[in-house]
């Protein structure tokens, strides 16, 4: 097997409690490297792109990469891999820190869970030894403290990865979460809980060998001196929560359910309004020089806060009390659900009020008291809470009266905080995104911010940009590093080539790497076309088509124009 | 004409808006190095880091030092990288 990989992954049936070593050839791994890629190629393997992504024959991949545990900085991250409940497309959600290098020194590059347990379990893997241990004393808590208690039972060596209320309750976005990190989009928490796991503990003594170690020192010497730059100020010294005040300055911060994309009140709910109000402390991942995490006091606990839970929970819901917001964060992390389909989802339903098609006149924009008690009635599954739960779209199918037209979703993926009117590559990113709207699996919206395009007014031009973007972050998605270090790199692929060969010893080319990235891209594709993908869903909803943006009446993106963008990406991509 | 700061940039400024006298972008920027030192490390004598950005009225992004400016016009001056 090559360097830096075990040349395996852990399949285990927690039905029958099996589980069995698989052989990865050299040439899998070469070609779809770990994290995303070696996942989606996993989950076709597996027949996964088929199957109900909440029965007991869905496979659930927890997957590694080369660079997990080597001293790269921001290397310490793993993905989740599934069929999404909540699209029924191809899902991959990535989290951080310790659960990744512990995971891999199990002594694969990747675990996958089919089956269902006969009772909720903790599935516990100790380097070769696989075992089911219950998981009652744990059921019903939040993930932090169900981490604690497991960590307290079996030994603070093991690191966990676990659900919350909501997953066990199959809210269809439900998370996975690891030391206060959420494998966060498109419901890997559901899956999880689909199969009564509460958590999976993993430790183990297993270390792969680097081809070149001097070499990888003195590259990881390197990128960490870089990722200490002005490249990376931003997330370390204000993290991503100052996007609020700059969209807002653009006009691209999407309020009261995407009906405008400026919000009045937003200095209120500011982080440099915030930091006022409340103490505030940075934390990072293991293995990471950034120190992105930014985290609140609020009562007789801590939240942390980005940009996306800001903008759901805040603006998108018509809220401007700071200690609100910071609450309802709290609590999603609590429950283990996704801010941002959690906030698209309430938003939506707040619209559906308004507009008089959803009996609930306490669920009105602006009100933080009405975001606490829907997010309390999500996890729950009672109530309005038992369709938000749903998601966006579905919600939007039970409740009708043409409320589709503005449930703010692409695929059944509800839209991160950036305005598709006002940000075109963006909103192509959106559209043709295998998992749904995607700002992280598209990073288009950094196009709309330079002179490369006119950000109102996408051509044709903007879809190579919009490809190149969706490109760099398969590769760094499957090396696996944090995206919050592009911004270091001179020229991503053959740095990272580089590095991938003092790792694995393969002589490896940034040509190479572009051919990895579209066979990525390619294969996720496939999961989709399995699943069931027609072209119809490369689209945005009706409101984003055709008017303008209230705010700013040259944000228009008309319907003929979107499809001329979708129509010349599937034409470069060969599709 | 006025520069408005937003994020790391505003945060090494130190205010979020500034009254300027600048015909082109280029001299702009060499105007800000002078009144607002704490944002040598985020420019050249008259570019930017590649990490800060600089949009035009809220319209287009600009980074030529020769680009003209006029009275009236504001120059929004942010970390270049929009991620969350």
């Amino acid at each position: 097997m090559p360097f830096g990989y075990h040349g395996n992954y852990l399949r285990i049936d927690v039905s029958s409690g099996r589980a069995e070593r698989v052989p990865l050839s050299d040439t899998v791994l070469r070609q779809y490297l770990g994290g995303s890629g070696l996942g989606a190629r996993l989950l076709l393997d597996e027949g996964g792109a088929t199957t109900d992504p909440l029965s007991p024959e869905a496979p659930l991949i927890f997957a590694f990469s080369p660079l997990v545990g080597s001293p790269l900085t921001t290397s310490a991250k793993f993905a989740v891999v599934s069929r999404s409940p909540l699209t029924e497309r191809f899902n991959d959600s990535l989290a951080s820190s310790g659960f990744a290098i512990a995971g891999k020194r199990t002594g694969s590059d990747a675990i996958l869970i089919v089956g269902r347990a006969a009772d909720w379990s903790v599935l516990v893997i100790d380097d070769g030894d696989v075992r089911l241990e219950p998981a009652d004393d744990v059921l019903g808590d939040p993930c932090q403290v169900a981490e604690e208690k497991l960590r307290a039972r079996l030994g603070a060596d093991y690191r966990i990865a676990s659900i919350g209320p909501a997953g066990e309750r199959a809210v269809r976005y439900a998370t996975i979460s690891h030391d206060g990190r959420h494998a966060g989009r498109g419901g890997s928490g559901a899956v999880l809980g689909s199969k009564r796991i509460k958590a999976i503990a993993v430790r183990g003594t297993k270390y792969c060998e680097w081809a070149h170690p001097r070499e990888l020192t003195e590259l990881s010497r390197d990128l960490s001196k870089r990722s200490f730059g002005p490249a990376t100020a931003k997330y370390r010294e204000l993290g991503t929560a100052t996007n609020l005040l700059t969209f807002n300055r653009f006009g691209t911060l999407p309020t009261r359910n995407f009906q405008t994309g400026t919000f009045d009140e937003a200095p209120s709910i500011s982080p440099e309004q915030l930091r006022v109000e409340h103490a505030r402390t940075r934390a990072s991942c293991v293995a990471c020089t950034i120190g992105c995490e930014h985290i609140y006091s609020l009562g007789n606990g801590k939240v942390r806060l980005e940009y996306e839970s800001l903008f759901a929970l805040g603006s998108l819901c018509g809220v401007s009390d700071g200690a609100a917001v910071l609450r309802a964060s709290q609590r999603c992390d609590e429950l283990g659900i996704d801010t941002i389909s959690t906030g698209g989802s309430i938003a939506f339903a707040m619209e559906c009020v308004e507009r008089g098609s959803l009996d609930e006149p306490w669920l009105t924009f602006g009100s933080g008291d009405a975001v606490f008690k829907a997010i309390e009635l999500i996890g729950q599954r009672e109530g309005v809470g038992a369709i938000l739960a749903e998601g966006s779209r579905k919600a939007a199918q039970i409740i009708g009266q043409g409320s589709i037209a503005f449930a703010p979703q692409v695929k059944g993926l509800e839209i991160p905080g950036y305005e598709p009117r006002a940000l075109q590559t963006m909103a192509l990113g959106f559209a043709v995104g295998a998992r749904g709207a995607d700002h992280n699996r598209s990073g288009a919206y950094d196009v709309d911010f330079s002179d490369k395009v006119d950000r109102r007014n996408a051509t044709l031009d903007s879809v190579r940009h919009a490809i190149d973007t969706e490109d760099r972050a398969a590769l760094m998605d499957s090396l696996i590093l944090c995206k919050f270090l592009r911004g270091v790199f001179t020229d991503f692929q053959a740095e990272t080539a580089g590095m991938l060969h003092a790792v694995t010893g393969w002589d490896v080319t940034a040509d190479e790497l572009r051919d990895t990235a579209r066979r990525i891209i390619s294969a996720k594709r496939q999961v989709n076309l399995l699943a069931g993908w027609t072209p119809d869903e490369d689209t945005l909803p009706e409101r984003f088509l055709d008017a303008p943006l209230p705010n700013d009446p040259a944000a228009t993106l008309t319907r003929e124009r979107l499809h001329q963008l979708v129509a010349e990406y599937h034409r470069q991509r060969g599709w | 004409m006025y520069v408005e700061f937003l994020g790391i940039p505003r945060e090494r400024a130190g205010i979020s808006e500034l009254e300027v006298d600048a015909a082109t972008l280029g001299q702009l920027l060499r105007t800000l190095a002078t009144r607002c030192p704490g944002l040598g490390a985020l420019m050249t004598a008259d570019a930017l880091h590649p990490s800060i950005a600089a949009n035009l009225n809220g319209d287009a992004f600009v980074s030529d030092p020769a680009t003209p400016l006029a009275e009236g016009d504001r120059l929004l001056i942010l970390s270049a990288d929009a991620g969350g």
